[in-house]
């Protein structure tokens, strides 16, 4: 069974159409990265995944249960951590982590505690004394301390520094080796690069790639730098390839499909050196936004 | 030394600028409370004199009155002390004075500390002062925008008792004296904004001073000897400026020296201190105590302790001051027609301990109806701050949410009511006075079906449209209040004021319990609540 499964998935907000049927499925155990640029409809599809949102056509199951229709069984197995921490500033942190976890049904408090050290969280202060990170880390380690089945992470690292958030990479690790599944809704690329197994990348509340990182890297230009002993030489139409001058003696070129083509060009020429790289996940982010209206290649 | 000149003047246009802007979005912020406390202002200003010629045509109606009610400690601790019961001028002085110097002074509260002290929690005012306005201009600008909000309060009331037949003078004066407490307390908030650490503790600290202030009026004006108390309480002052009954101006350097002073004070302090914090800090750790955690109903109780302590206290001090000055009411002298269009004003007769109580009650029945309201937007306020999203993201269903919120408003209302009843029944036997304990229970009880009906709107106006619910709810049960009064009051038609839930109450215990109003006050409720809830399940969380 999938852990999250959308099938026409639509939101409309009044004449504004927010997530436009969207079918995505996350299977038992994967980290799946959501990315997106601001007002994609991230935090839209994990707001119809847990019920508070209305569906305007579609439907979004969590586990097999209807997220809108039976939104109470399907969070039993779930635990969601929001990009702004929404709580209560008279309780404190360690209050509000009892009170969390009780309502959830029950937490695994050996883990909580060792997620309270490795975050270096205060507990004794009230939430309303708390920075906005300290406040993301309470969060955090309620819905980790779950062991839910499913975390449903809505950009849970705004606010943390590069120390935490190497601590919740950890734990998204542990996660996953847990067998735990993940949905992590992000637009840092190399938080989603380094945990994730397979990534969506949504646009205008359209998902207009989904993969492996290895599948979106193939289906995207990869980057070919060359620099040359003697003069630059003239390569030609080569068929996929865009190029581009590069310093005095160099061309880049973006390779889309295969490299063999460019190999040939070049084995006549004075090449002094050559650097290939596969594509970063930002450079496939930003190609799929710097299309305009265009859906891409991909 | 040209290119200077002209950056100087650039920059103090800029910030002039900025200063409007301040005093723009002061103003703009607190509308809806500036323009419904105008429209009271002119209403009462204007119903009075009215009403007290309507009620009482010939002299030697107004002599029985006065005789009556001119010293009858009672009413004048509602209204404070009256200087002539004879003219139309001399009553609309003691009835508009006295409840709009009330008002006047919770007006010049709540705009302060909304200006000085809730801009700041929320963090807008970092975001101002990160501009190119400093703070003192931005507090000049604040001031200034609350200022012209005063004026536009006299100007309410002075058009008013203008349209009500009162002279231009007389008026003019009058509306001053009504208002003059807003300045001074406007002068208290901005204080209680520097000294307290949020905006709820400044609104706490001026409420007291506000009690304090009210409480030595009541004292000087129902205790021989103590008049002299009414010279160190800015609601005293408002009386001694007597508008209408031999004007003593001079009185007014008093509200004026000290909100000045006050003023000035806060200024000083806010110059002083750290944004965001006050001088009296917040305690922000703290041990952890782990009961009431186990559902969102628990939490919420936890959440709103203080709040209902508060309703509780002082609805239950109040009864019980209800219970002891019952027994001072005396029907001597009083004829029975005028006894009949007292009875009018929708409180039935109030010459008997038990008529009295009767009467009082009325305003617990008003005051559980209005609570009703407050958890409503207690439960709004949850939703708009997207704490409501945390509570359902987890195994917790809206049901059981709303249901609970329900329940613990209907809960407190019904620990407020019988508070009323049992204190107002000590006070009455502590006076002597013969009525049973379960009568005064059930005057109490008595106050809970209009609450069911209210807190049942109330509950279905949040379902329906969460971000006017408060509004709704609140301005719902102030019409049918006001309806209920001015109706009968006016003399309108039998079937037009039934329309008011607060026409189908027996006045407990002057009159017998209606078990057929109140059945269909709770029955309607429980209906429309099950609606709400039906409502609430189908409909999207929406933030504030």
């Amino acid at each position: 069974m999938a852990a999250i499964r959308t099938e026409g998935l639509c939101k409309r907000y009044g004449d504004t159409l927010a997530l436009d049927s969207l079918g995505l499925e996350v299977a038992e155990g994967e980290v799946y990265g959501y990315l997106g640029p601001n007002g994609a409809g991230k935090t839209t599809t994990i707001r119809l995944l847990l019920g508070l949102h209305r569906p305007s056509g579609g439907r979004a199951e969590l586990f097999g249960v209807d997220c809108w229709r039976d939104p109470v069984e399907s969070h039993r197995r779930v635990a969601y951590v929001a990009g702004e921490p929404f709580l209560w500033p008279s309780l404190t942190g360690e209050e509000t982590l009892e009170f969390l976890a009780r309502l959830h049904g029950g937490t695994d408090r050996t883990y909580r505690d060792l997620l309270v050290d490795r975050f270096a969280l205060e507990t004794s202060k009230k939430v309303r004394a708390l920075s906005k990170g300290n406040r993301q880390k309470v969060q955090l380690i309620a819905a980790l301390a779950t062991r839910a089945d499913l975390l449903l992470l809505d950009e849970p690292t705004s606010g943390l520094d590069p120390l935490m958030e190497m601590a919740f990479r950890a734990s998204i690790v542990e996660a996953k080796e847990r067998g735990q599944s993940v949905f992590l809704s992000s637009h840092i690329l190399s938080e989603v690069e380094a945990v994730c197994d397979r990534v969506g990348i949504l646009r205008a509340g359209r998902l207009v790639d989904e993969g492996t990182l290895e599948q979106l890297r193939h289906l995207s230009a990869q980057t070919v730098e060359v620099t040359f002993a003697g003069p630059v030489p003239d390569l030609g139409p080569l068929p996929g390839v865009t190029v581009a001058p590069m310093g005095p003696a160099g061309l880049r070129l973006e390779v889309s499909g295969s490299i063999a083509p460019v190999i040939a060009a070049l084995a006549d020429t004075p090449v002094a050196s050559l650097f290939s790289r596969e594509p970063s996940l930002e450079e496939i982010f930003l190609h799929h936004y710097d299309d305009g209206d265009s859906r891409g290649n991909g | 030394m040209a290119t200077v000149a002209a950056t100087g003047s650039a920059r103090s246009a800029g910030s002039r600028q900025a200063r409007t802007a301040v005093s723009r979005r002061t103003l703009r912020d607190s509308r809806v409370r500036t323009i419904s406390f105008a429209y009271l202002f002119a209403a009462v200003a204007f119903i009075q004199p009215i009403s007290y010629r309507h009620t009482y045509p010939t002299v030697s109606d107004r002599l029985s009155f006065a005789h009556a009610f001119g010293a009858n400690k009672a009413v004048v601790l509602f209204y404070g002390k009256a200087y002539d019961l004879l003219t139309v001028g001399g009553y609309s002085a003691w009835r508009v004075g006295g409840t709009l110097s009330l008002f006047a002074a919770v007006f010049g509260l709540l705009a302060a500390v909304r200006a000085m002290r809730a801009e700041e929690d929320s963090g807008r005012a970092e975001l101002v002062l990160a501009g190119v306005i400093g703070r003192r201009s931005e507090y000049v600008a604040a001031i200034g925008a609350i200022a012209t909000a005063i004026l536009l309060l006299w100007f309410a009331a002075f058009a008013g008792s203008v349209a009500g037949g009162l002279a231009v003078g007389g008026s003019a004066y009058l509306a001053l004296a009504a208002v003059s407490p807003a300045a001074v307390f406007v002068g208290v908030g901005a204080v209680a904004s520097q000294l307290a650490p949020n905006r709820r503790v400044a609104l706490e600290l001026g409420g007291a001073v506000i009690a304090l202030a009210f409480l030595l009026r009541v004292i000087a004006d129902t205790s021989s000897g103590a008049g002299w108390l009414r010279w160190i309480t800015p609601l005293g002052w408002a009386e001694e400026l007597r508008p209408f009954t031999g004007a003593i101006p001079l009185v007014l350097l008093l509200p004026v020296a000290v909100s000045v002073g006050l003023v000035a004070a806060a200024a000083r302090i806010y110059l002083g201190r750290d944004i965001g914090s006050g001088v009296l800090s917040a305690r922000d750790t703290a041990p952890a105590r782990l009961a009431l955690l186990s559902s969102p109903t628990q939490q919420a109780l936890r959440g709103e302790r203080t709040s209902l302590l508060v309703w509780l206290s002082s609805v239950g001090l109040f009864a019980a001051v209800v219970g002891v000055i019952s027994d001072s009411i005396s029907s001597a002298g009083i004829s029975k027609q005028l006894d009949q269009t007292l009875s009018k004003l929708g409180s039935g007769s109030v010459l008997t301990p038990k008529g009295y109580m009767g009467f009082s009650f009325l305003f617990f029945v008003l005051v559980v109806s209005l609570f009703a309201c407050s958890q409503i937007a207690a439960a709004r306020h949850e939703e708009a701050e997207q704490r409501l999203e945390t509570l359902l993201a987890l195994p917790v269903g809206r049901r059981r949410w709303l249901g609970g919120r329900l329940a613990l408003a209907l809960g407190a209302a019904a620990a407020i009511s019988l508070t009323a009843g049992v204190l107002a029944w000590a006070g009455a036997r502590s006076q002597g006075v013969s009525v049973s304990l379960a009568t005064m229970i059930g005057a109490g009880a008595n106050c809970l079906p209009p609450a069911v009906l209210f807190l049942g709107l109330a509950a279905l106006a949040y379902a329906a449209v969460p971000r006017a619910a408060a509004g709704i709810a609140y301005g719902l049960v102030a019409v049918a209040f006001l309806w209920q009064l001015f109706g009968a009051l006016l003399g309108l038609p039998k079937w037009l004021v039934d329309v008011t839930p607060f026409a189908h109450l027996g006045l407990v215990p002057a009159q017998s319990f209606d078990a057929a109003g109140a059945a269909v006050m709770v029955a309607l409720g429980v209906v429309v609540a099950l609606g709400a809830v039906w409502l609430f399940e189908r409909r999207d969380l929406i933030g504030s």
